[in-house]
């Protein structure tokens, strides 16, 4: 019975609409497909801000503003790109429909330190983490409440024969 | 084997090493010209030398980060330095003397410095070609021949309420006579706040004779002039003064902290101002200075602050063009 019970509550865990995304269809076409606008300063070599979460759907907007040399942005996975001279700033536009996380790059050589000149894009949110923190939550519960019900056998060492 | 085939065998060996290696063996004859940012050294060699008519090959890399090549007032595509890769280039010179050449891609705070030179030597071939390209030697800029001082404070006593418009302006110029302020020589040599006192014999009130100022500064452009101008401030201006010429491009900040350093031990805190980038927005700085004058400052460059010398750079119309476009921030325009 509390097997069944272990298992139910699994099940929600892993199927469970997430509160975030069960609000009202109407709130969430207006969330969702919105226009997301970002400023990122660019420098040797880091990107600022280096973190960007948008919604699954959204257009997002990037203007890319370099303050020293010549850089680019290219985000993985979307295969989409810009390049910014300083005084020159440049705009991407592009539309988020891949859920996950995705890296941005610089992909202009722009000195000694360019290939760590790197970002993070989230396209949605992070289902995984939540479900697998309630997963983990569920088997501790587990192994607190069913102690082995099966009794260990005293275990005998093989007889050794010299 | 006999005789003849391995004398076939021979031949074709030679002949393919020739194929190969003759043009590799000019290849490397022309030397690497490298390109570095002005903190790590800019060019090296930064003086070339070459011959009038004769093509001058230039192979160039970069060491750092993106550059890219040009040469001063030479009607020539910029070529791009990208690091690890090498970029072939091949200059015809049809005029004797000293080019400049240099870096076109924002490299830094100190881009405008990665500059060279390429001495050109030999006669004339064709005196007809290029003319109007360089000033003729002895033709010295507006400036020198109105005796404008570059340095002088220059700001207009008075500004207009809001932005002129040209718009507005041309209604009243069908009753003036004001033809002669049309001319481009008057246009040039008079600032927007000198003009304006030059209405003042009119009956027009104070802001009737701003929105005619800008009417007057409009048609002494022309839209492609605009254009040309947005592109070279976008390219070569807007890092310190601002996309939208406010004086905060990206660069202004470490401008005024370089200028407070190196300020600091020789004439005090007044001096400092001096390295920030000017503000073409700002209607006191901008109505008050005539396009001789801006030119001039074009041309000289900032002698010590951060602005460089345009006039081994730009031709004569592309200053011309950026000084038009410099105005646009005051005036209202036609679209």
């Amino acid at each position: 019975m509390a097997w069944i019970l272990l298992g139910l509550l699994a099940a929600v865990v892993a199927f469970a609409p997430l509160p975030a995304l069960s609000s009202p269809p109407q709130a969430r076409t207006l969330r969702q497909g919105s226009a997301q606008a970002f400023e990122i300063d660019a420098r040797q070599f880091a990107y600022s801000p280096s973190e960007l979460k948008v919604n699954t759907g959204d257009t997002v907007t990037i203007q890319l503003v370099s303050a020293d040399v010549v850089h680019g942005l290219y985000v993985d996975g979307y295969d989409v790109s810009v390049e910014a001279d300083p005084g020159q700033s440049a705009t991407l536009t592009f539309v988020a429909d891949k859920p996950g996380s995705f890296r941005f790059r610089c992909n202009i050589t722009c000195g000694a330190m360019h290939p760590f000149m790197i970002g993070k894009l989230t396209v949605g949110s992070n289902d995984w983490l939540y479900r697998s923190i309630g997963f983990s939550i569920l088997a501790i519960i587990g192994i607190l409440l069913f102690p082995r019900s099966t009794p260990i056998t005293n275990y005998q060492l093989p007889p050794t024969d010299h | 084997m006999n005789r003849p085939e391995l004398l076939a065998r021979l031949l074709i060996i030679a002949g393919i090493l020739l194929a190969v290696g003759a043009p590799l063996y000019l290849w490397s004859r022309t030397p690497l010209i490298h390109a570095r940012m002005a903190e790590a050294g800019g060019w090296t060699p930064d003086v070339l030398q070459a011959e009038v008519g004769k093509p001058l090959h230039l192979k160039i890399t970069s060491d750092d980060v993106v550059h890219g090549f040009a040469v001063g007032q030479m009607d020539m595509q910029s070529v791009d330095i990208l690091p690890g890769k090498v970029a072939d280039i091949t200059l015809t010179f049809d005029k004797p003397g000293t080019y400049t050449f240099y870096c076109t891609r924002w490299c830094g705070l100190n881009h405008w410095r990665m500059r060279g030179t390429i001495e050109v030597s030999g006669s004339l071939s064709d005196p007809s070609t290029r003319s109007g390209q360089r000033p003729e030697p002895g033709a010295v800029p507006l400036y020198v021949s109105l005796r404008l001082d570059l340095d002088a404070p220059h700001d207009a006593p008075s500004i207009p309420p809001n932005k002129p418009s040209a718009v507005n302006g041309q209604q009243f110029t069908d009753e003036l006579p004001i033809t002669n302020y049309q001319f481009s020589d008057y246009y040039r040599s008079h600032s927007p706040y000198q003009v304006f006192t030059d209405l003042s014999t009119t009956p027009l009130t104070e802001s009737q004779r701003w929105d005619v100022v800008a009417f007057l500064w409009q048609s002494n452009t022309t839209p492609e002039s605009l254009v040309n101008g947005k592109r070279l401030y976008a390219q070569n201006c807007a890092a310190c003064h601002g996309e939208n010429g406010g004086g905060d491009g990206v660069f202004a900040d470490d401008l005024t902290t370089a200028g407070e350093s190196s300020m600091q031990t020789m004439a005090g805190a007044m001096d400092m101002a001096m390295q920030a980038p000017t503000d073409f927005t700002d209607p006191r700085r901008m109505l008050g200075a005539s396009p001789a004058l801006l030119q001039g400052k074009i041309l000289r460059g900032g002698m010590g602050t951060g602005m460089p010398m345009w006039g081994s750079i730009f031709t004569e119309e592309q200053i011309w063009d950026l000084v038009a476009y410099l105005y646009s921030f005051q005036f209202e325009y036609h679209p």
